[in-house]
């Protein structure tokens, strides 16, 4: 079975058991979700004496944690992606960023992906928050290639580093030869007519109307954005300047994530008008993705006109 | 160092003293709460840890975690006298580009373990310190000091479930029992009676001692440090700015305001002992 047939949760918990066995520093912690995190039966059987589930406490969790990374273990934190930032914000605020201790948090079922559990489980300002954190490393990963890689990457760091995790199966966008590298953007349509740039979940959508506008004869630079803190800002730039118009699209508020992020590099690097599609500043609700799309206008053919209307203003 | 009341008392008065200065010279501070620790803290600094100032992360060291971040200046004496760093940082408290904050900072001064500054925060992280021991077999004890007010935070009590649940015997947890938090008495503000009761029915053992008594303090920490198959909390009954008669047992010292030559000269005047040698 290929990699891209399990769900991502699956290649998780896959990934932390590959890692535990490279290094047996790196641990497994829940707070009462690791079936949903995908580690457990995975990690729990396989590694239990590196598996510690705290219960349903987070704000423990992250600084169990911080604990044990200032003894050199190389702790995952995982939890429902509004308990593993907003509610944990002090948290991992202080015990771990500013204390700079080496935890990996990991904020599953991020944006829109929480579905069924609706408003009180969607969190939407989950990157705009951590990216406002000194010593964080904010990464958003679009396929099981790239979060594997991630991870790796992750072990090695030594950063504080906060990482959504989509739980379902999704389509690859990259193979088993992809290597992650912070704060550098991935072109994965090279355009001269409007930049798009997408983050995580997104980038499938994104792709998805790059690849219709191709047809229609508009040609999109899409830039894939797996790491939203540090941001790679020489890329943006020249596709910027190459094209334009910048449309951002991410299942996070369109303040502070992604698209504030754009702007805010844009507005002191490049100034370019720029078009961010997201959750316009609304909480979250039990919806299907379409009904979400459609009231908050940034699915694929919200995309498809964001750009469109951009090129009629050139 | 062999025990000497004598000598014991002379330093204890000395470290008042000291940290007194300290605080005023920087115009304000957490005075109550690190006159309330200083004989605890010179019993596990001269009589108790096994930690070597030459080498402050070495790793069979054992561990001291102050969850009450803002105890500070308390902790800075004890390892400046230890020679964990010079005793000239010491009138540093708080200046600028300073290695001695007002709240204990792992990345900045010698001798922290752990960050703490958010009241809550330490007992959980000292939980993580004494799981990655257990982890790695390591024989060292873990001791982390917290306040009773903080004991008002939840995650001290998420922290407590934790420890009793995963069995950290080489845990020892020490309440700063002063009854007074900074804007009033515990017992008006948020009741934490029977505390006892409640650690132990976290699955601690507990034990309780006079936090100004040289033998008290000696004698139960050595008994938590034996305790085997549960983390051990020391209910620590101390008087809040202890020996400053101006502040003492006063809401008010839990952070005190010293803007000119007058206050200063208020508070160290007002300390019981006077025949001090500043070491700075």
């Amino acid at each position: 079975m290929e990699l891209h047939e399990l769900e991502m949760r699956a290649v998780y918990g896959r990934t932390l058991n590959e890692l535990i066995d490279a290094d047996p520093n790196v641990l497994c912690l829940e707070a009462d979700l690791s079936k949903a995190s995908g580690t457990n039966p995975e990690v729990f059987s396989k590694h239990p004496d590196n598996f510690v589930n705290v219960g349903v406490s987070e704000a423990n969790m992250i600084c169990i944690g911080a604990g044990l990374a200032s003894e050199g273990k190389i702790p995952f934190c995982a939890s429902f992606t509004c308990f593993a930032s907003r509610r944990v914000y002090d948290q991992v605020t202080i015990s771990v960023a500013y204390a700079n201790n080496n935890v990996k948090i990991v904020g599953t079922a991020p944006g829109i992906t929480a579905g069924p559990n609706g408003g009180t489980h969607m969190c939407f300002q989950d990157l705009a928050i951590m990216r406002a954190m000194p010593n964080m490393h904010v990464y958003s990963p679009c396929d099981v290639y790239e979060l594997r890689s991630m991870m790796k990457n992750m072990v090695h760091s030594r950063q504080p580093t906060y990482m959504q995790l989509i739980r379902p199966k999704v389509d690859p966008v990259f193979n088993d030869d992809y290597q992650f590298q912070p704060g550098k953007v991935l072109s994965l349509r090279s355009g001269s007519d409007v930049t798009l740039v997408s983050t995580g979940y997104m980038t499938h959508f994104a792709r998805q109307a790059a690849d219709e506008l191709d047809k229609k004869g508009v040609h999109v630079d899409h830039l894939h954005c797996p790491s939203v803190k540090p941001f790679d800002v020489e890329t943006l730039v020249k596709s910027a300047k190459k094209t334009g118009a910048v449309v951002t699209v991410e299942a996070q508020n369109i303040i502070g994530g992604l698209g504030g992020a754009v702007c805010e590099v844009l507005s002191e690097h490049y100034p370019t008008r720029v078009k961010r599609l997201g959750i316009p500043d609304k909480f979250g609700e039990v919806a299907t993705e379409e009904y979400l799309f459609n009231k908050h206008k940034f699915g694929v053919k919200h995309i498809i006109n964001a750009c469109e209307e951009f090129l009629k203003g050139k | 160092m062999n025990f000497n009341k004598k000598e014991f008392d002379r330093l204890a008065a000395e470290y008042r003293y000291v940290i007194t200065d300290m605080i005023c010279r920087a115009g304000s501070g957490h005075l109550g709460g690190a006159l309330s620790l200083v004989e605890t803290i010179i019993t596990l600094y001269y009589r108790i840890l096994n930690v070597d100032p030459e080498n402050p992360k070495w790793e069979d060291r054992d561990r001291l975690i102050m969850s009450k971040g803002h105890a500070g200046p308390v902790l800075y004496v004890a390892l400046a006298y230890n020679g964990f760093f010079p005793k000239s940082w010491l009138p540093t408290l708080n200046a600028d580009g300073t290695r001695l904050p007002s709240h204990v900072d792992q990345n900045q001064t010698p001798g922290i373990d752990i960050t703490a500054g958010s009241l809550g925060q330490g007992l959980s992280c000292a939980c993580g310190v004494a799981l990655a021991s257990k982890m790695n077999n390591k024989k060292h004890r873990v001791f982390c000091i917290i306040g009773d007010g903080e004991s008002n935070e939840g995650q001290i009590w998420e922290a407590a479930l934790f420890a009793g649940h995963r069995k950290l015997d080489n845990l020892v947890a020490i309440t700063d029992y002063n009854k007074l938090q900074i804007d009033g008495f515990t017992k008006d503000m948020l009741d934490l009676e029977p505390l006892v009761d409640k650690w132990r029915s976290f699955n601690w053992e507990v034990f309780e001692m006079d936090g100004h008594d040289w033998d008290d303090i000696y004698t139960t920490v050595n008994k938590a440090i034996a305790v085997n198959g549960k983390p051990a909390m020391i209910v620590a009954h101390t008087i809040k700015a202890k020996d400053c008669s101006v502040a003492e047992n006063l809401p008010e010292s839990h952070n005190i305001k010293v803007p000119n030559e007058q206050e200063y000269r208020k508070y160290i005047e007002a300390l019981v002992n006077q025949e001090v040698d500043l070491p700075y």
